[in-house]
């Protein structure tokens, strides 16, 4: 509980030094919306521990198990993994979270 | 007109050095920033200390489709449509944003040049503003390659997924010249 905690913490100070430092290549490299990142570059170290003592993971992974098999294969040379991974990223959107009255429809 | 400023100017300047680091041509120069073609040769010089190359830039669409130039104008058009959908960029500031973030995700081999050049990455931008380039998406793994305009899609299939017999060879070739080279010398790794 306690390293998801970190985790979190860790992802959060991480994600608002990098989109304080140039905000375009942070929402390339995190994936995120510009209304997020906006939000992340307003919160207070105080609001971040806040946000970042949950029990439950506040990140959720960019890829599903089709691009897992193709990125993890060995056989491939590495900077060919490299180039389909940023060819699959920059192809997703950034889409946020459903609330969860969305879920239904 | 616009009305000249010496900020204006300054902003300019550091533009235009901005793209000549990153190994832009004077027709990209002379096109993204308002200086007069005397200047940007002198900035040019001063930067680099050689006279730009003359001639025309490289036209043809074909470049952008063959396997290993595919691949790399893929990964800097994904990446400079990102930043257009969701960073709200644009112009030339989403170019050249675009392609640092390309060198840093296909780095170039150590004393060579990048397979994409920023002139070239910003021709493939006007060849797709212009539609005479467009993006298909693979059916196998959902990503975004870039294919001639008004090709018809059945069983797109990225050179990633499938790549041809003789892709990548010349890395290969490279890789046993090195191994020789490595053995004759007598070196101890």
């Amino acid at each position: 509980m306690s390293s998801i905690r970190d985790t979190n913490l860790a992802y959060l100070i991480l994600a608002q030094q990098m989109v304080r430092q140039d905000r375009a290549t942070a929402i390339y490299r995190l994936g995120i919306s510009v209304e997020l990142a906006d939000l992340i570059d307003t919160l207070s170290p105080a609001q971040i521990v806040r946000l970042a003592s949950s029990n439950l993971m506040l990140v959720r992974l960019r890829f599903d198990e089709t691009i897992a098999g193709l990125l993890s294969n060995l056989s491939k040379d590495r900077s060919l993994i490299q180039a389909h991974a940023s060819i699959l990223f920059a192809a997703q959107s950034c889409e946020p979270m459903a609330p969860l009255n969305d879920m239904s429809s | 007109m616009t009305v000249r400023t010496v900020s204006g100017d300054a902003q300019q300047i550091l533009l235009a050095s901005e793209l000549i680091r990153l190994g832009a041509r004077l027709q990209l120069l002379e096109s993204e920033t308002t200086l007069s073609r005397e200047r940007l040769l002198k900035l040019y010089k001063e930067l680099r200390g050689v006279s730009p190359p003359k001639g025309m830039l490289p036209f043809s669409t074909d470049w952008f489709i063959s396997w290993q130039p595919n691949i790399h104008a893929s990964v800097f058009l994904g990446i400079y449509r990102y930043l257009l959908n969701h960073a709200r960029l644009s112009g030339i500031d989403a170019v050249t944003k675009a392609y640092q973030l390309y060198l840093e995700q296909m780095p170039p081999e150590p004393s060579e040049q990048p397979v994409l050049s920023l002139t070239r990455a910003w021709t493939l931008i006007r060849f797709f503003d212009n539609r005479m380039l467009s993006m298909q998406r693979c059916d196998i793994c959902h990503g975004q390659f870039i294919s001639h305009a008004f090709q018809p899609r059945c069983g797109t299939r990225c050179g990633l997924c499938h790549p041809p017999a003789r892709a990548g060879k010349r890395k290969r070739l490279d890789k046993t010249i090195e191994v020789d080279y490595s053995v004759s010398s007598g070196s101890n790794w």
